[in-house]
């Protein structure tokens, strides 16, 4: 039996994250355990009006490339790529891995390799996405793997993910969404005001200084589900310790107990329970690694638990999170790295925040709400 | 484990049909059964230096496109398609299908409005096939759904589609170019032939073939393979004929198909099931009522009907013949949105003259033609 889940969520993407409207040409992207996302996709966009057609791949092509494939053609990129990144009107993103540790034995530099080629896809997407040009949006299928590094069963691995985008109840998900969206860009423009933050919590006190960068609303036109506020922080600025507790995941592998300490803007000592010299590998991966490219409030309540897939993870209301690496341009930032790397603290049971001496968040909620603008 | 004669199709597909070289861009779809040899062909590609992309024919999608799509959807053709057919270098198509019937319901002029959205990049790709830029193959992938069509077992339909590609040989590549070099032999002596007669039962068919060109199929475009077809002289084409097996198209089928043609034109069409939906065929446009190829099958490890085309129109000792639009390269040239194949068994009593000298008997090629 279909699940009817999967096509309130298909419509959520067409009609809210994409805006999808008549004659509007979008790719689906995804492996075959998405297929049933896929595809109620697909006929949600034709009902739209629009010109949908499914990029639907076999599970583990990369694993074959990855092993046998020379320099030159793991940096391959196809005039056909290169001509649907310049061309499709959205783009729809469905991850669905059906192993997500499949890629950890891979050699690390043919990696690289792959992926900088395929980045510069990603970051053309994401270019015409800042003129307007482009809608798009990613989420996630649930899968037996996916369920696994959630500790959970599939079942209610499910009900966790479509409750996290709300789409579990007979209420209608683009309102909610609308809703979730005013209160967030009130909350972005409350924090625009702000110069300093000051994050306090278990083995943690960090001065980040966000003056003159803008607030953004993740909103759930380009992840679903979604559920922060984020900027850029000023790069010099960052002082003090920060500790997470939840596990550091990057590219499937693992750091527990990460401490960072900061003066001037740099990590200037990094400590982890576990994989403490990846942890400092990938600090070390050049300049602008040791610099925090991001921070973030996580206010989707809806996701209550760590579930080893930064798409929830970073949006677990209650959360704040830092990002090691690259920033965003529309936040201003001035921090360039191959790395984006983002750790999640946990302040839902004593942490407190202040914003420039005021302390506007005490265990994971915010004192005051912010005035929501009327549409 | 992948079954070990996957990978020995694989290397059929891509070392032998589309002699896949360095710096290919090959693209591979296939439906979700045939996943584990779109892999290994993956695999195949990397290896011979290519750049392979692959993507999922998804049925349901087709099915949604094709009863709530707009005429605008409806003749839309996707980016990725239309690139690879202008621009790649390699195409392979797997046809495993989940449901031989999933469109048996869909509106017929819906389907034909969708296919002829596709002409104008079949037409280009068959032209650059033509001139040796482009490389393409479909390939028959055994499933639940064509074993059970063909009355019969997973297994057994495997080891059926297996043997006509010829797997069970040492070694498959040397097996498919020694037996395409049998059929250039028979295409030339083909090629010398101006009129062809076919006899059997409730069939006596005669048409012209002189100036037209005879193509050995043999393994390059498909697989399984083994036929020497051409576009027969089409005003020429007189007499009866009645077809073994069910003809089928788009999923849906008309059986014990009579037809007897005047001047090139069918004037009498039955079928003892399905003759309303033969007729429909027919009348779709003035090439529909003319023949656009006669072919011999010369697959001898295709010996039963399984309601694959792909197969039936290749078992050693058949002939079909090919209602509506020409097979380019033929000389061909008949037009139409229709190109149906119907197969007639010669294997019990049949037989063709060519300029009246009987050269094919029993469904086999009597001494001197073949060789």
């Amino acid at each position: 039996m279909r699940d009817p889940r999967v096509e309130r969520l298909a419509g959520l993407m067409t009609g809210y994250s994409l805006r999808l409207g008549p004659g509007q040409v979008m790719r689906i992207n995804g492996e075959e355990s998405a297929l049933p996302l896929a595809t109620a996709l697909y006929r949600s966009a034709l009902a739209r009006g629009a010109l949908p057609y499914l990029n639907v791949i076999p599970a583990a092509l990369d694993e074959i490339l990855l092993a046998d494939a020379s320099e030159e053609q793991l940096a391959f990129i196809s005039g056909g790529e290169q001509l649907q990144t310049e061309q499709v009107d959205a783009w729809g993103t469905i991850w669905s891995s059906s192993n997500t540790r499949a890629l950890t034995r891979i050699d690390p530099a043919r990696r690289r390799t792959h992926l900088s080629a395929q980045f510069r896809l990603v970051n053309r997407l994401w270019q015409r996405v800042s003129t307007g040009e482009l809608a798009l949006c990613g989420t996630l299928f649930p899968t037996q793997a996916h369920a696994q590094d959630a500790e959970m069963s599939l079942a209610q691995y499910e009900d966790f993910v479509y409750g996290a985008c709300h789409v579990d109840g007979d209420a209608d998900p683009i309102a909610h969404w609308e809703s979730v969206s005013a209160q967030l860009t009130a909350r972005a423009r409350q924090l625009d005001g702000v110069r300093e933050l000051r994050i306090l919590g278990p083995d943690t006190d960090l001065r980040v200084i966000v003056e003159g960068r803008p607030w953004i609303p993740s909103d759930g036109r380009h992840n679903m589900p979604d559920g922060e506020v984020f900027t850029s922080p000023v790069e010099a600025g960052t002082e003090g310790e920060i500790y997470f507790a939840f596990p550091s995941i990057f590219q499937g592998r693992e750091v527990e107990d990460v401490r960072l300490w900061f003066e001037g803007g740099r990590v200037v000592r990094a400590d982890a329970s576990t994989g403490q010299d990846y942890l400092r590998a990938l600090i070390g991966t050049d300049e602008g690694a040791a610099v925090l490219g991001e921070v973030a409030f996580g206010l989707n309540y809806e996701i209550d638990r760590f579930t080893r897939d930064i798409l929830f993870d970073e949006k677990i209301g209650g959360t704040m999170h830092v990002a090691l690496g690259g920033g965003f341009d529309e936040a201003g930032t001035k921090n360039t790295s191959d790395l984006h790397w983002d750790l999640i603290c946990d302040l839902r049971a004593d942490g407190e925040v202040y914003a420039d001496g005021e302390l506007v968040w005490r265990a994971g909620n915010f004192l005051i709400e912010p005035a929501v603008a009327r549409a | 484990m992948p079954d070990p004669r996957l990978e020995k199709l694989a290397d059929v597909l891509v070392g032998y049909s589309t002699a896949i070289r360095p710096g290919d861009v090959v693209r591979i779809e296939g439906n979700p059964p045939t996943t584990p040899l779109i892999r290994e062909l993956y695999r195949a590609s990397v290896r011979a230096g290519a750049h392979p992309t692959a993507g999922l024919v998804v049925d349901e999608a087709v099915e949604a496109l094709l009863e709530d799509g707009t005429e605008e959807q409806l003749d839309w053709v996707p980016l990725d398609v239309r690139w690879a057919l202008e621009h790649g270098d390699v195409w392979i198509v797997l046809d495993g299908p989940e449901n031989t019937r999933h469109l048996s319901g869909a509106d017929p002029a819906r389907m034909a409005r969708r296919v002829r959205a596709r002409d104008p990049y079949q037409t280009r790709y068959l032209e650059r096939s033509h001139r040796g830029e482009f490389r393409w193959v479909l390939c028959g992938y055994p499933t639940e759904a064509l074993a059970q069509a063909a009355g019969m077992s997973l297994s057994g339909f495997e080891e059926l589609v297996y043997r006509a590609a010829f797997l069970d040989a040492g070694d498959p590549v040397a097996a498919w170019e020694r037996f395409g070099a049998r059929l250039d032999l028979l295409g030339a002596f083909l090629a010398g032939k101006t009129e062809l007669r076919i006899v059997a039962e409730d069939t006596d068919l005669s048409f012209g073939v002189g100036g037209r060109t005879w193509i050995p199929s043999k393994g390059m475009s498909n697989l399984p393979d083994g036929e020497v077809f051409t576009g027969p002289v089409e005003a020429s084409v007189e007499g009866t004929i009645r077809f073994s097996f069910p003809a089928t198209i788009r999923g849906r089928q008309a059986d014990d198909v009579r037809l007897r043609f005047e001047g090139g034109e069918v004037v009498e069409a039955s079928a003892t099931r399905g003759e309303g939906f033969l007729r429909e065929m027919i009348g779709m446009d003035d090439g529909a009522r003319r023949v656009g190829e006669f072919a011999f099958g010369l697959n001898d490890a295709v010996t039963e009907y399984t309601g694959s085309l792909l197969l039936d129109e290749k078992i050693g000792g058949t002939v079909h013949l090919a209602l509506g639009h020409s097979v380019p390269g033929t000389g061909g040239e008949n037009a139409s949105a229709l190109h149906w194949d119907m197969v007639c068994d010669l294997r019990r009593g049949g037989e063709v003259y060519a300029d009246g000298e009987l050269v094919y008997r029993d469904g086999v090629f009597l001494d001197g033609a073949s060789s």
